[in-house]
């Protein structure tokens, strides 16, 4: 009996959030995710101390 | 006499041995000059470029083409090393002399491609792909 009482119950909230409406809304502009842009600034960060060392090495030509 | 002519060859050849190492260390005259007056610039690429309007006389152009045939050699040579494109060590310089080395008054290339003066009031246009 108890068990039938928490089924229906259960069956109820169901309805009722199955009712309630569940907004989803497209994004206006497609997401757009540049990875060579990310792969390119993590290269340079990391070639710095090359940069700055080619700088200093060949100063004739900066 | 003899002995002052002497010292004379000893303090030339001297001055001739150590005189060419140490021009080959300094940045060509003519070009830093060019870069002052604003007939030249430093581009996003990494290269020196010729102000467009600006009359290039063929001196200052074979000058500025030397460079720019020597630092590609630069940039190639490490690029190897350290596994990367070109066009990534030579941007890494770029970002380099971007971030510090140009002067007020020079004019540069930013990364549209559009050339800017740098003002005492305005900082110098950093191509977005430097990173902070």
């Amino acid at each position: 009996m108890r068990s039938h009482v928490l089924t229906l119950g259960l069956g109820a909230a169901t309805l009722v959030a199955g009712c309630i409406p569940v907004q989803i809304q497209a994004p206006d502009q497609p997401i757009e995710i540049n990875l060579n842009v990310n792969i390119r600034q993590e290269v340079i960060v990391r070639l710095e101390r090359d940069a700055q060392e080619l700088l200093e090495q060949n100063a004739d030509i900066f | 006499m003899k002995r002052s002519i002497f010292l004379f060859a000893a303090f030339a050849a001297f001055a001739a041995a150590f005189a060419i190492p140490v021009m080959a260390q300094q940045a060509d005259t003519v070009v830093s000059q060019a870069r002052a007056a604003g007939l030249v610039g430093e581009q996003a690429d990494g290269f020196l470029g010729f102000v467009p309007g600006a009359s290039i006389s063929a001196d200052l152009r074979g000058r500025v083409d030397q460079i720019n045939i020597r630092r590609r050699g630069v940039y190639t040579s490490r690029a190897a090393e350290r596994n990367v494109t070109v066009n990534e060590m030579a941007a890494a310089v770029a970002c380099e002399i971007f971030t510090g080395r140009i002067a007020v008054g020079e004019r540069y290339r930013n990364e549209a491609g559009q050339w800017r003066q740098r003002t005492a009031s305005q900082a110098v246009e950093v191509p977005s792909f430097c990173g902070s």
